[in-house]
């Protein structure tokens, strides 16, 4: 049982590797790799860290910076080419309404991105390192935005790295926070010590509550989008079914929407090995869904499309299995 | 067990005999090795060579020249607002510094003022050597909007239309020429002139024997050198050269290697990471008044500095040793004056924390308080008076 509850925690550990990398797979972002913070403009690469060294001295920041105050930005490069280009660094309000998730298309879509801009530096060519220093003046959520343009081609490479300033979110915190507990009562229930105190009934219905309470909160515009697998992490190689918990922002259940699923491992290029179904609503925003099954460890994405009266949107759900 | 009781006193025994050694070694002179001797006679002042040739500086030894490079360094007409001088920022009571993190003058400049004293011996100025000499250095601020706020034209009117001044200058560098003529050789020559006789001044800013010189002269010469340090001086002096590795960049008898070292200090706030000497050894090579410069009176152009400077990346955020004689009256420390005493300069090199940018080249000292009490007294018997022309100032 020590074994399978150590597998379990390494899950959970690449979980979080695989969403600190989230940003990076289209256009560039800011990931972790071995213990250095990386920015990726496409293929040119830069050690990237953050200093506030009038309240935080020489601790360095990768992107969530603690509080409102000076804030240096250290880009260096790894690739010599971008001692040579024009650099220039925005920093905007997030106002794309994707949270941490946001990326260069939802910039893009950004109409006035100059009202959303608390900084912005002008193209410079920076000869070995590149450097900023602004003084945020709220906290909030920010998205930074770091342009490069190749000086043959005249290509620009960007990327989009969001980040909070005082931490007024949470984070990834209460999804790691209830992943976590998740894990240690699937362990309790496996290990058969939660039916020993509790017995089965009261066993199950726990499982079933905290499930509900901890699973993945995910949002998408106004609709929240949560599940419930009947052991937890779903196991490999064998079919199960999920219960999928639809409601808007206000608590409202969402009712009599078309509920599709698609899913796959993007590092592989493959999808699901079944085709999944939505077989039955269930009420109160439940929905079954039938045929899940996963045939490989690794990093999956399950892509949830809702269309109801008010119009279609989308929820992606990561999962490290 | 009674082999095991005779270990036991044969060990206690000679623990006895070591402290009671120690014992007596501290209560006599201090036991140099034959290469802590060596060490300390290469910090000596007396070791300090004869100055440098400034091959391209023909006025560079000119007592002539001194003495009118004296005159113009402290004169406040060569600026906009006739209130600025070399010594605005060069202060001889604080050992040619100010006393304030970042140089002011007519603005805030980037950085803080470096001392004068010792900068003869060292191929590069400013802390980050963007200039190769100190007649090229002394031009510099002249023009800086946030320090003398003039111009090269302005400077030589103004020593022209001073009788005296003219009649010094001629005599040093033969008539003026028409410096209004249109290739400017004339006007930059004239200035670099006015920067060559002010670094003959200050080619004699000189400092003077130490407590720690007193020292070594009486170790060297058999003196009665107890009287001259404390234990603690002495204790602080053993660290200096030994464990805290001080001498790795102090060296020498003006106690720096006049390189380019990333200590790893904070941004000044507001300012951006110093890119320091990356961008310094950049801004030399383009120099108008450098070395390899028509300016130079080295007519061989022997610029070995300049041929075999080290550049790259590893130079980002590194900065000049600066010599750690005449600490006394030069705080606040560091690059921008970030550290406002030594303690807090020992402090920082004891923990040694990583850099914003590039590398931190000091590793942690790990010494105890007592340990950076003993360091911090003896850099204060490094003080002393400085000298200028050959006079006590």
């Amino acid at each position: 049982m020590i074994s399978r509850r150590a597998v379990l925690y390494y899950q959970l550990i690449s979980l979080f590797a695989v969403l600190f990398s989230w940003d990076v797979s289209a256009h560039g972002g800011v990931v972790e790799e071995d213990d250095l913070c990386v920015i990726k403009v496409n293929y040119l690469r830069a050690h990237f860290k953050v200093y506030q060294p009038g309240a935080l001295g020489h601790e360095q920041y990768c992107e969530d910076l603690p509080m409102a105050t000076e804030s240096v930005f250290v880009m260096e490069y790894l690739h010599d080419s971008l001692s040579e280009m024009p650099i220039d660094f925005r920093i905007i309000r997030n106002v794309t309404g994707k949270g941490r998730f946001a990326r260069m298309e939802d910039i893009d879509l950004i109409d006035d991105i100059d009202s959303a801009t608390v900084f912005y530096r002008a193209p410079v060519v920076e000869p070995d390192i590149y450097l900023v220093n602004y003084q945020f003046a709220e906290e909030g959520d920010f998205i930074g935005i770091v342009s490069a343009r190749h000086p043959n081609t005249g290509k620009i490479y960007a990327a989009v790295f969001p980040f909070e300033v005082g931490f007024t979110g949470l984070g990834y915190w209460p999804f790691f926070i209830g992943m976590l507990m998740l894990i240690q009562f699937q362990y309790l229930l496996m290990s058969g010590r939660l039916k020993r105190w509790l017995g089965k009934e009261v066993a199950v219905a726990t499982c079933v509550i905290l499930g509900l309470l901890l699973s993945p909160v995910l949002f998408a515009e106004n609709l929240v989008v949560t599940y419930t697998t009947p052991d937890g992490n779903p196991e490999i190689n064998k079919m199960h079914d999920w219960i999928v918990h639809i409601e808007n922002d206000e608590g409202l259940k969402i009712e009599g929407a078309i509920v599709d699923v698609e899913g796959g491992m993007p590092k592989h290029n493959h999808g699901l090995p079944t085709k999944p179904l939505i077989t039955a609503e269930l009420g109160s925003g439940d929905y079954k869904l039938e045929g899940m099954r996963f045939h490989m460890s690794g990093y999956w994405e399950i892509v949830i499309s809702i269309t109801t009266d008010n119009g279609s949107s989308k929820v992606m759900i990561p999962l490290q299995l | 067990m009674s082999s095991e009781f005779l270990k036991l006193v044969v060990l206690l025994a000679a623990f006895g005999l070591f402290i009671s050694a120690c014992d007596r070694g501290s209560s006599q002179a201090p036991e140099w090795t034959d290469a802590e001797v060596t060490t300390l006679k290469s910090l000596w002042l007396e070791s300090l060579p004869d100055l440098p040739d400034d091959p391209s500086n023909a006025v560079a030894n000119n007592a002539i020249a001194a003495e009118f490079g004296r005159k113009l360094f402290f004169d406040v007409r060569l600026s906009a607002n006739g209130g600025v001088s070399c010594s605005t920022c060069h202060q001889v009571a604080r050992r040619f510094t100010d006393g304030l993190k970042k140089a002011r003058a007519l603005g805030l400049s980037d950085r803080n003022t470096p001392s004068i004293v010792g900068s003869q011996y060292s191929p590069w100025q400013y802390w980050d050597g963007r200039r190769d000499s100190q007649w090229a250095q002394a031009l510099a601020p002249l023009e800086n909007a946030h320090e003398h706020g003039t111009n090269r034209a302005q400077v030589v009117d103004t020593v022209f239309g001073d009788a005296d001044y003219r009649m010094t200058y001629e005599a040093l560098f033969g008539p003026l020429q028409d410096t209004a003529g249109s290739d400017a050789f004339e006007l930059n020559t004239a200035f670099a002139n006015i920067g060559k006789s002010i670094a003959a001044f200050e080619r004699t800013i000189m400092p003077t024997t130490s407590r720690f010189d007193e020292y070594v002269a009486a170790l060297v010469r058999g003196g009665a050198q107890r009287e001259i340090l404390s234990a603690d001086e002495i204790a602080g002096l053993r660290l200096f050269i030994n464990e805290a590795s001080c001498t790795q960049c102090h060296n020498g008898p003006l106690l720096t290697n006049h390189e380019f070292h990333n200590t790893g200090l904070l941004n000044f706030p507001g300012d951006v990471p110093d890119k320091a000497r990356a961008g310094g050894v950049r801004e030399v090579f383009g120099s108008e008044f450098n070395c390899r410069s028509i300016y130079s009176d080295d007519s061989a152009g022997f610029c070995p500095e300049l041929d075999f400077a080290r550049t790259g990346i590893e130079l980002i955020g590194a900065t000049k040793t600066p010599s750690l004689r005449n600490l006394e009256h030069t705080a606040p420390f560091m690059h921008k004056g970030q550290l406002s005493s030594i303690a807090d300069v020992l402090d920082h090199y004891n923990k040694a924390p990583d850099a914003m940018i590039g590398h931190n080249e000091a590793e942690p000292l790990g010494l105890n308080i007592a340990e950076l009490h003993q360091l911090e007294a003896f850099l204060a018997t490094l003080a002393a008076p400085v000298s200028a022309l050959g006079v006590e100032l």
